[in-house]
């Protein structure tokens, strides 16, 4: 039974020629999704390979594929660091093939593991609130200066990031609010925001006016009528706003960098990045903290991957 | 009959604007503090000249940040760097999604898992991507010497990101690698929305494999494509993430990128002025690419 | 149960001005009918009643109250839309029992009224059901108990019956007409399909162009329109139009065109010789007759089963006629048309109007 095929990788002529073509093309697909599946699975799977092996293992040269002897060490690093200062002199005692080089600044991962959470949450969260009212109002009410708002909104992400850094730096020493996660959670909510409309409108667009006409004669106000009418109908696109939200504060670099100076507020990305400069840190622990980084947004990429793709492309197709 | 003026009010605000007005306050709030404030101060500031380390004299100098911009050669060094970058990722971002999208348009078992494993370098930070690729190509212990000598392309291990004329390319490998699954994704969706018919059709008429592609698959996805060119177009042009892990710039001036610049003004040479006019200019030249290619493919975004 | 008065009521469009000082009075109980041609303004000026557009200038009045400024869930309103729109979500009962939990009445009354809804319509079976489990004729008939169990002061329906198939379109117009019966509330109901209208209607309003053409009853609409456009849109197959003008004559005033002479009511066309006037004939009130004053040539025979439409040419003009489908009639075969001159309608050339006995 031959699959419709899209594309048109259809097969015309004779027979035998059909059964030829259906095992072509069976090849050509095995072949392109190993294919894919290796280049996009595989430097992870390195880095994961990396993490769990011990550092001479990991300087071998030509590299271990697989960890020869797993260790755990780097991660137990990470989550019980015992408190032990990189030196000079602890530095020349340790043997720089079995040693473990711990960056001084290891035991502040896990603080920043949880701003890195707590923010990407707050984030999400306040997005979508946001997000749905501002998208109901856009793409619902046919109310005058409805475009201008909509292009308002747009254009404050035309600026690079970086070109914001320093007013906006100044706006929260105003405020006081520097060093705090608060103004992480702001800064990212002007971010994310205006893509998260942006997917939410096109959403809102595509449910039927008539069911709006209905449910206003029915008796929803406004607000009723986004409670009981759209929002149900838009779970791909609040999954995906949600999603997006959280991993665009989980990943984001620029603003926390400038934005947080210590550890009450900084997020993971930070601290990170501070182990990748200083070299005299451990491959295989820097391949830790990654794993540890790359964790929680790929769960959750994975868990709802048919509501991000559905969520995201509704106005896609519409052109 | 006549209107009171609470009626002539109404008239111009009813139910609708005052309920529309409550839903977007909030998003106006923050975006006013956080985006609009800084941008128009950041334009502003763009006007004078200033350097932290004479705070005390901010002389009014118009346009002129702007004119020395132009004339300093690493401002054209960077053009070029951001331009190659740019163009290189974007290309082949485009062309790769494309086929990987062609790909998950058939079905095949599999086929779900394999749409999700996609979405695993899009949920990769900026930092762990940087971190990872930098790994690999690292020029003692990197895997990709590893393979390279193993197979046999390669006579012993070489610098990657080292070498001034590889580094853009190898960073725009590990920022392709990341970008290329929504490209895909977004492809994929538009591709799904061909109708049938125009294949069958095409059938009939006698075209074969890589007519039908060319005939009715590409000038379908003409709005597809249009969206992923300005999209990925407008992130790689301010990349800056993966060049400050992997390379900081260098060597040298290899990665030079315009974004690259605006920090090393802004915050190393603490030259406030030139860094924000830096952010206009590059802002325009996202904006000017942005409008060209919507108005190139013909088609609203 | 209401009174409906639209005052002046003008809706514009940025520049476009869609409707234009629309003056409009509903009785209390009747079913008013909205008939006409795709862009003429019904539906947007049943959306003005409902509150769901909002009105450039003018008032709406529900008897005494005025309701201009007042949004749609306070208006008591209930609407049937063309697609049905039901809330996919939620199950048939759900759907009918929507805009009382809104209203937050009370569960044991909301099961009351839903059940009693359901089996008025004949639903009952399908309380458990989804919308898109059901056929289009169902999820109609779930729309409309969605708004009869509110009894609502107006009811409001936008072309219902326009995505069902012919024999169901039958069945539901006499289900609706019967509701309206029973439910003795004001009915609103958007059209253009003419044959719908003069099923249903106590009253018609024939729009275009966002202006009344005419606002009667179905028999007068049908038998004196107004004018011209109101005329041809009602009735099918169209009626038949001839241009040409009044000539006085021995015997009183006809309409002559070429050598074409037909008497006309003096009552009408006295002294009106020269004017320029069309001509009006309905089909069926033209009979294929021996010795009658028109003759002409079949030029085409449409059989319908039940009767046959031939197409005559008489001069340069082509007629419709209607005929038993008994009639022997030929193609080519030269035949005599006969009409009660009673029936003729005539309408000033220039601005379409009817001539009526004070012209």
């Amino acid at each position: 039974m031959s699959v419709e095929p899209v594309t048109g990788m259809a097969s015309d002529g004779g027979r035998s020629a059909m059964m030829w073509r259906r095992g072509l093309r069976a090849l050509i697909i095995t072949v392109f999704s190993l294919l894919l599946v290796i280049y996009v699975a595989g430097p992870v799977a390195w880095l994961v390979s990396s993490s769990l092996q011990s550092e001479s293992d990991i300087t071998a040269v030509p590299p271990n594929w697989l960890p020869p002897k797993v260790t755990f060490d780097n991660f137990e690093a990470i989550f019980a660091p015992p408190k032990r200062e990189v030196t000079y002199e602890t530095r020349r005692q340790g043997d720089p093939a079995t040693g473990r080089f711990l960056p001084s600044g290891a035991e502040n991962l896990l603080p920043s593991l949880w701003n890195s959470f707590a923010v990407g949450m707050a984030v999400a969260i306040l997005n979508l609130v946001v997000s749905m009212t501002a998208a109901y109002a856009i793409a619902v009410i046919h109310f005058k200066g409805r475009r201008a708002a909509l292009y308002t909104i747009l254009v404050t992400r035309v600026i690079p990031d970086i070109a914001l850094i320093v007013p906006l730096f100044l706006v929260m020493r105003q405020l006081d609010l520097v060093n705090t996660r608060f103004a992480l959670v702001v800064t990212y909510l002007a971010v994310t925001v205006p893509f998260t409309i942006f997917i939410l409108i096109s959403y809102f667009e595509q449910i039927p006016r008539d069911l709006y006409r209905a449910a206003r004669a029915d008796g929803c106000s406004h607000w009723q009528a986004l409670r009981f009418v759209y929002l149900p109908l838009s779970l791909p696109a609040l999954v995906a706003s949600v999603m997006f939200a959280f991993l665009t504060s989980w990943n984001e670099f620029i603003f926390a960098l400038i934005l947080t100076q210590n550890i009450t507020s900084q997020t993971l990305p930070i601290i990170i990045s501070g182990f990748v400069m200083d070299f005299t840190t451990s491959f295989s622990f820097i391949n830790a903290a990654g794993v540890i980084a790359i964790v929680p947004p790929v769960v959750l990429a994975m868990m709802f991957e048919r509501y991000i793709v559905s969520g995201l492309t509704a106005g896609a197709v519409k052109g | 009959m006549a209107d009171t003026w609470a009626d002539r009010l109404s008239r111009k605000a009813g139910y609708d604007e005052r309920s529309a007005a409550i839903l977007i306050l909030p998003v106006f709030v923050v975006l006013m503090v956080v985006a609009l404030y800084p941008i128009i101060y950041s334009f502003y500031t763009s006007l004078f000249d200033i350097v932290l380390t004479r705070p005390w004299r901010r002389p009014f100098v118009g346009f002129g940040n702007y004119a020395r911009i132009f004339q300093d050669p690493m401002f054209w060094v960077a053009v070029q760097r951001t331009t190659v970058y740019t163009v290189v990722t974007v290309s082949i971002t485009t062309v790769f999604a494309l086929f990987v999208a062609l790909l998950l348009n058939e079905a095949f078992p599999g086929r779900r898992l394999l749409s999700a494993l996609i979405l695993l370098p899009w949920a990769t930070p900026s930092i762990v991507n940087g971190l990872m690729w930098k790994w690999i190509y690292d020029p003692g212990y990197g895997l990709l010497n590893g393979i390279l000598v193993q197979i046999g392309l390669l006579e012993s291990y070489t610098v990657w990101l080292g070498n001034p004329d590889r580094t853009l390319f190898m960073i725009a490998n590990a920022a392709i690698w990341k970008q290329m699954p929504l490209a895909a994704i977004l492809l994929l969706v538009s591709m799904k929305a061909i109708p049938q018919d125009l294949y069958r059709a095409a059938t009939v008429d006698g075209a074969n494999v890589f007519q039908r592609f060319w005939h009715v698959t590409l000038p379908a996805l003409k709005p597809g494509l249009m969206l992923v060119l300005v999209y990925e177009t407008m992130i790689s042009i301010r990349h800056f993430d993966l060049f400050l892990i992997m390379t900081q710039g260098g060597p040298g001036d290899a990665s030079y990128t315009l974004s690259w610049q605006i920090y090393v003004e802004t915050f190393r040479n603490l030259k406030f002025g030139i860094g924000a006019a830096l952010s206009y200019l590059l802002a325009i030249a996202t904006f000017v690419l942005s409008y060209l290619f919507i108005r190139g493919f013909g088609s609203k975004s | 149960m209401a009174r409906i008065r639209l005052d002046g009521i003008t809706k514009r469009y940025g520049s476009v001005t869609a409707l234009q000082r629309l003056d409009l009075d509903i009785r209390d109980r009747e079913f008013m009918v909205f008939l006409g041609p795709s862009g003429c303004g019904k539906t947007t000026t049943l959306n003005i009643i409902a509150g769901l557009e909002e009105i450039s200038d003018g008032d709406i009045w529900f008897d005494d109250r005025r309701v201009t400024f007042i949004p749609p869930h306070q208006r008591e309103i209930a609407m049937v839309f063309q697609s049905y729109a039901l809330y996919p979500q939620k199950s048939v009962y759900e759907n009918i029992a929507f805009g009382l939990r809104l209203r937050k009445v009370d569960e044991a009354t909301i099961d009351a009224k839903v059940r009693a809804a359901a089996s008025q319509l004949e639903i009952e079976h399908l309380l458990d059901r989804k919308p898109q489990q059901l056929s289009g004729g169902q999820r109609q008939r779930v729309a409309l108990g969605r708004a009869l169990v509110r009894q609502p002061t107006v009811f409001l329906m936008d072309e219902p019956l326009s995505n069902l198939d012919a024999a169901l379109r039958v069945s539901m117009r006499a289900l609706i007409k019967k509701l309206h019966i029973a439910m003795g509330t004001t009915f609103v109901y958007v059209t253009h399909d003419q044959a719908e209208a003069l099923t249903l209607a106590d009253r018609i309003t024939v729009m275009r162009d966002g202006v009344v053409q005419q606002l009667d009853t179905p028999d007068a609409i049908y038998n004196r329109p107004a004018n011209r456009f109101v005329a041809g849109f009602l009735g099918s197959p169209q009626m038949n139009f001839v241009e040409g003008e009044i000539a006085e004559g021995p015997d009183g005033p006809a309409f002559a065109r070429g050598a074409l002479r037909i008497p006309v009511d003096p009552a009408v066309a006295a002294g009106q010789g020269g004017r320029k006037v069309v001509l009006g004939l309905r089909a069926e009130d033209a009979v294929i007759a021996e010795g009658g004053p028109l003759k002409g040539q079949v030029a085409l025979i449409s059989p319908l089963g039940s009767e046959q439409h031939v197409h005559v040419a008489t001069g340069d003009s082509e007629l419709v006629v209607r005929a038993p489908k008994d009639q022997r009639v030929a193609l080519g075969e030269t035949i005599a048309l006969a009409f009660d001159p009673a029936r003729l309608h005539l309408f000033d050339a220039a601005n379409d109007q009817r001539l009526g006995p004070q012209t």
